[in-house]
């Protein structure tokens, strides 16, 4: 930490807050509170003369409040830097300090919290966790009993740098305590608290009783665990080491802890899970490990940042497995525990990848993204000429485009992923998706259907689950309709209502829309963009009394290369149920409604000219002029 | 792929409502520690065991099982369950199938002077588990048709408030908890010798 501060290329600012980010990815502006510690900074040696004067002692929260600390105060010896500040909460404006800082003249107390602007380029998310106050579980008495501590105040106690300098006692009177029980998964692993496992208890708790049994050798040790995790490199033969040291443990979750109040020893009661037999054991002090949580700010630190939270409030990785450091905001990194619980190994591990991810955004003088992002017909936006719309911003995953009435909506091209959610949103067709322009996919779809299109079924693929499903059905010989004419395009919330309307009017057969699962989404919602535009689409077909299963909403994966190969199948036998005559006459019967529907599609600028150029492929292609 | 797969144990007592979150349990043992029929009663009790019997499908011995027949379903291991599972609606559950797989109780459990009972209905207000009905039936030197209380042996805990409740002490616990026995119990306390309580 020293290191990293004195280092001419690192700035640490502590006692700051960020406020603020705007920009995106190389070209991030942070807006920083730094709040006022009453301390010039630049002229504060740390000499620590003032703490010696102040008269006010409030409870050091570095040592969960177990020992006292001057209203002016660091919070321990090796911080960084080494800066005094004061409680202001706390200060009785004695102005002692002032005198003891003398000529220094560090103390100012009419500091205020500055507001400032930094141009950043990239930025690590790394807030770490917070932890469960065990106080709400009246069955472990935690607060009521004196000798029922938390795992981070036994750490404290048994600190040498702690506030009884390393000696164990317990709070009660002070005696050094000579049987101590610990209890694993308080608050965690528990419905009613926090569902998940809180992942590194199972080790600190062996630490903690390995620790404690080599400094009081004669100290008698209980573990109680549902289940012990040592799922790690040199874990399990901790956990060796500890039993042979004699430290107990017992397979049971104490469901009461209860206190003489003479002697202040506890009796803790639990099911002996192997002998199958309730005990009830006196102990002079418990532990209770808490669980991990989310830190508290969590929430509004993801609304700062604009990044998602997964279940429970930790922030959400770009991918669980393939991209566990990224956020699906570009330039924003996760390191640590925020990101989900994980050990000193594991963070560390995790701190060093997105310190070098960040790294690459900031070597870059160029930054690539993919080409298929969405661009706005200014002229065609009606929020230009001061209407009420932003769909496209609702629609938007990643929050990259701007809306504000009187003025056409902006894309910020940099944060934009390239879904096309927008582009299919949007109800006067203002936004396109370079690459993947209504014009380009409306050809396609001209071209797919050019003959017999009554026997077609035209599969629209999202590019990442469905189209390599469908190469999975390919490349593993899985037999499927040669009828089927598939569509890619990026993502099923580009599927827009427009393309079916228009496939339905040219006379297709069936219209599969497919995507990916809702949780396996590529762009974070666009799976969910594009599925409430599928429940509308399936309800006005149903309206106009289309036979059903001629249009079909599925969510196939790139691993199920057999579903779509069934679900392709499916729809033929549909398609072969229906009389000839009376397909025929469904789609002359809908063609009206449709044709009015996909009429504003035609609109869209350069559509014509990919028709005609559709019209010409199409000539080439049979023969025939059309 | 798929394949025919009969109905477990595990799913009769899931489809009883209350069973329903039987998988659920990961044998920590808190709601053994925390019953006071375990406790004060029966040391052999113990839910967690019955739960993990009705997943493996032991049936037979889930139905022998003393912990199926003493659950007063007062719910204290409930609101202890970290995984949120109804214990005493799974227990009872269990219960409800041994019961119609013929099994019953082995509790002494409150029995009808059907010669003097009234049919006042007292006892069927009283009654926590809903055992005592009102039924018509013929009884001895009173007649083809009487109408008075039954108890189904299966839900009666044997708590007793139905016989404190008796005007006519006309329903009871056998043994050593009926009203002769008890009265007798409360004469030996009161003729024995006071005892000085000192601080």
């Amino acid at each position: 930490m020293v290191d990293a501060a004195r280092h001419p290329k690192v700035d640490v600012r502590t006692y700051t807050e960020v406020e603020r980010v705007e920009g995106f990815v190389g070209n991030f502006k942070v807006q920083l509170r730094e709040k006022s510690r009453y301390v010039i900074a630049d002229r504060c040696n740390g000499c620590g003369e003032c703490a010696k004067v102040c008269p006010i002692e409030v409870p050091n929260y570095f040592d969960m409040n177990l020992a006292p600390r001057k209203a002016i105060d660091v919070p321990m010896s090796q911080s960084v830097p080494l800066v005094y500040s004061i409680d202001m909460d706390a200060c009785i404006h004695c102005y002692k300090c002032v005198d003891a800082c003398g000529k220094l003249e560090a103390i100012d107390f009419s500091m205020e919290d500055k507001l400032v602007w930094e141009d950043v380029g990239s930025i690590v998310v790394a807030t770490g966790y917070s932890h469960f106050d065990p106080s709400v579980m009246p069955e472990y008495g935690y607060g009521r009993y004196p000798n029922v501590v938390t795992a981070i105040e036994m750490e404290r106690l048994n600190n040498s740098a702690g506030p009884t300098a390393g000696n164990l006692i317990r709070p009660s009177d002070g005696a050094n305590p000579k049987r101590l029980a610990i209890i694993n998964c308080v608050g965690s692993r528990d419905k009613r608290f926090n569902p998940w496992c809180s992942n590194f208890c199972c080790m600190y708790a062996i630490k903690n009783a390995i620790l404690l049994k080599q400094a009081y050798p004669d100290m008698d040790i209980t573990v109680y665990y549902i289940d012990i995790r040592t799922p790690s490199k040199g874990y399990e033969e901790f956990y060796d080491r500890a039993r042979k040291m004699d430290i107990h443990f017992t397979q049971g979750r104490p469901s009461l802890i209860t206190e003489d109040p003479e002697t202040r020893n506890l009796f803790v009661h639990s099911e002996d899970v192997a002998l199958g037999r309730v005990t009830e054991r006196e102990y002079d002090m418990v532990m209770l490990n808490q669980a991990a949580i989310p830190q508290p700010d969590a929430d509004e630190m993801s609304s700062v940042l604009n990044i998602s939270q997964s279940p429970g409030g930790w922030f959400m990785e770009y991918h669980p497995k393939l991209r566990p450091i990224d956020t699906p905001t570009d330039g924003i990194f996760l390191a640590g525990a925020c990101q989900g619980i994980k050990d000193i190994p594991a963070s560390v591990a995790q701190g060093s990848a997105a310190a070098a991810r960040a790294g690459r955004v900031l070597h870059a003088k160029e930054w690539e993204i993919e080409p298929v992002v969405a661009v706005v017909w200014e002229d065609r936006c009606i929020s230009a000429k001061g209407k009420k719309c932003g769909l496209c911003a609702k629609a938007c995953p990643y929050g990259a485009i701007e809306y504000e009435v009187g003025k056409a909506a902006h894309v910020v091209t940099a944060k934009c992923h390239g879904c096309g959610g927008c582009v299919a949103e949007c109800p006067h067709n203002a936004i396109t998706q370079l690459h993947f322009t209504d014009a380009q996919i409306l050809a396609q779809i001209h071209a797919l259907l050019a003959e017999k299109p009554e026997e077609k079924i035209l599969a629209f693929r999202c590019n990442w689950c469905s189209y390599p499903g469908a190469d999975l059905a390919g490349t593993s010989h899985f037999e499927y309709s040669a009828n089927e004419r598939g569509l890619r395009v990026m993502c099923a919330a580009r599927m827009d209502a427009d393309f079916i309307y228009e496939a339905f009017r040219l006379g297709a057969g069936a219209v599969l829309y497919s995507g990916c699962h809702p949780q396996d989404c590529h762009y974070i919602t666009g799976q969910r963009v594009g599925a409430r535009r599928a429940e509308r689409l399936l309800k006005a077909f149903e309206k106009m009394g289309m036979t059903p299963g001629r249009f079909r909403v599925e969510w196939i994966s790139a691993a199920e290369g057999d579903k779509y190969a069934r679900v392709i199948n499916e729809m033929q036998a549909t398609l072969d149920s229906i009389p000839k005559e009376k397909l025929l006459e469904e789609i002359e019967r809908l063609r009206p409604q449709m044709e009015k529907r996909a009429r504003r599609m035609r609109e869209t600028p350069q559509v014509e000219k990919a028709l005609e150029y559709s019209r010409e492929l199409e000539t080439a292609m049979t023969g025939k002029e059309v | 792929m798929s394949h025919e797969s009969s109905e477990t144990f595990a799913d009769q007592v899931r489809a009883i409502p209350g069973g329903e979150h039987l998988e659920m349990c990961y044998s920590c043992g808190t709601c053994v520690s925390k019953c006071m029929i375990q406790h004060k009663f029966e040391p052999e009790y113990n839910p967690r065991r019955l739960i993990r019997k009705a997943m493996m499908g032991m049936k037979q011995e889930a139905f022998g099982d003393k912990t199926t027949w003493l659950c007063s379903a007062c719910d204290l291991c409930y609101s202890a369950c970290p995984q949120e599972i109804h214990i005493s609606g799974v227990l009872l559950a269990i219960r409800e199938l041994a019961i119609q797989a013929g099994y019953t109780t082995f509790l002494k459990t409150a029995v009808v002077d059907e010669l003097t009972c009234v049919a006042c209905g007292l006892c069927v207000e009283v009654c926590p588990y809903e055992a005592i009905t009102l039924v018509e039936k013929p009884v001895m030197f009173r007649g083809k048709a009487v109408t008075v209380a039954h108890v189904d042996p299966n839900r009666c805990m044997a708590c007793g408030l139905c016989a404190a409740s008796c005007r006519s002490a006309s329903i009871g616990l056998p043994d050593e908890f009926s009203n002769e026995a008890v009265i007798e119990n409360l004469w030996e306390w009161m003729r024995s010798p006071v005892v000085e309580v000192t601080e």
